[in-house]
């Protein structure tokens, strides 16, 4: 069964290049565009997996996580944190709410994929079976 | 004197998340402005252990100069009574944002960013798109991100991985550069709260704009930056005050 990623980012940039990332794996992706649909969507979904920014409008990352965390059923959902923000009180902040990992933007699609690796089993997407010769 | 426990655990966690470690003339510059009583000396003692901030200092208070040979301000304490702490602050503050932009286009385009003199660079001509963000807090300021639309069209194109002309139109550009002005700025904001310049950031705000002028904070001051990469030429500049509050 496909592995669900949800994206949570207010870029729609970033959400696009996310989705490039796994293209080549047996993903579905999610999006949302702050933290109070990306709750809405996880708790609709059940991902396997959020890729969440910190600072969105509407509800931020930091609040979405620590309302996850809240949650009997969607604490276990492992976090990669995916943001410019690499502060020092702003990681301290997050690791102890507890996220998986966390990656500064700007970033590589295989970094993401590898950190994504280490959460969930990423299986590459069967090659299209290519036409016959007519 | 023992690191607090909080420095140990950052340190494991920047470690454990490959975060790249903050300039060091930068944290401690930003440090001393941030407590506001710090001595002169001790400003100077810091700008001079880093050659290219005291040359970039020198520069900027010697406005006329062609050279060095023509510098009437020769030394780093000349230069900083005569521009102010915050104009070195500001100027610090240059060096981790260039290295966010340059990291991000060799990251993100793979294209290899050079940092020049604002002044040797053909400036943008009529509409271009601007990014700006605002920060807010202990210190107070703007980023702002200058780039003509056809450059603005080459960037969004190489970030998303698609050809210029696949761009669906002018919001997915301004969508670009809003994250590209949100990754250079977020560096940026995360170096200041470090040293202790508490702030926050502002939803970045992009568009095609013909105004050229920059608004400085009162009591602020300004930093100018060009990077160029074949033919797109991007212009930054940098408000602040370090003493907002």
């Amino acid at each position: 069964m496909a592995i669900k990623i949800l994206s949570v980012d207010d870029s729609r940039t970033i959400r696009l290049i996310v989705g490039k990332a796994f293209k080549p794996y047996d993903c579905t992706m999610l999006e949302a565009g702050n933290g109070e649909e990306g709750l809405v969507v996880a708790a609709r979904e059940k991902p396997d997996l959020i890729i969440l920014d910190v600072t969105m409008p509407v509800m931020d990352g930091v609040t979405m996580l620590t309302k996850l965390k809240e949650d009997a059923v969607l604490k276990v959902i492992p976090v990669i944190m995916l943001t410019a923000e690499s502060g020092r009180d702003n990681v301290l902040q997050i690791a102890r709410l507890g996220v998986r990992d966390y990656l500064v933007k700007p970033f590589k699609e295989d970094q993401l994929v590898e950190k994504a690796g280490r959460c969930v089993t990423l299986v590459k997407r069967a090659a299209a079976p290519t036409a016959p010769a007519a | 004197m023992q690191p607090q426990p909080d420095i140990n655990q950052y340190k494991e966690l920047a470690r454990r998340y490959g975060l790249g470690p903050t300039p060091e003339s930068v944290s401690r510059l930003t440090a001393l402005v941030a407590r506001q009583d710090a001595d002169v000396d001790e400003i100077v003692r810091v700008i001079e252990k880093d050659p290219g901030l005291s040359a970039r200092l020198l520069r900027v208070a010697n406005p006329h100069a062609a050279n060095e040979d023509e510098y009437t301000v020769g030394t780093v304490e000349a230069a900083l009574l005569r521009n102010g702490i915050g104009c070195a602050l500001l100027l610090a503050m240059g060096t981790p944002l260039s290295l966010a932009l340059t990291k991000t286009f060799q990251t993100m385009l793979s294209l290899k960013l050079e940092s020049v003199d604002p002044n040797e660079l053909a400036g943008l001509v009529g509409e271009h798109m601007l990014g700006s963000i605002g920060f807010i807090g202990k210190i107070a300021g703007h980023v702002y991100l200058r780039m003509s639309l056809a450059s603005a069209r080459t960037v969004a194109a190489g970030i998303l991985g698609i050809k210029p002309e696949e761009i669906g139109g002018r919001d997915e550009i301004s969508d670009v550069i809003g994250e590209l002005s949100n990754i250079m700025t977020g560096n940026f904001k995360s170096n200041l709260c470090d040293a202790g310049l508490d702030c926050k950031l502002q939803p970045p705000k992009v568009g095609l704009s013909g105004d050229y002028s920059t608004p400085i904070e009162p009591g602020g001051g300004i930093e100018r930056l060009a990077f160029r990469a074949g033919d797109i030429h991007i212009f930054v500049e940098v408000t602040a005050n370090p003493w907002n509050e």
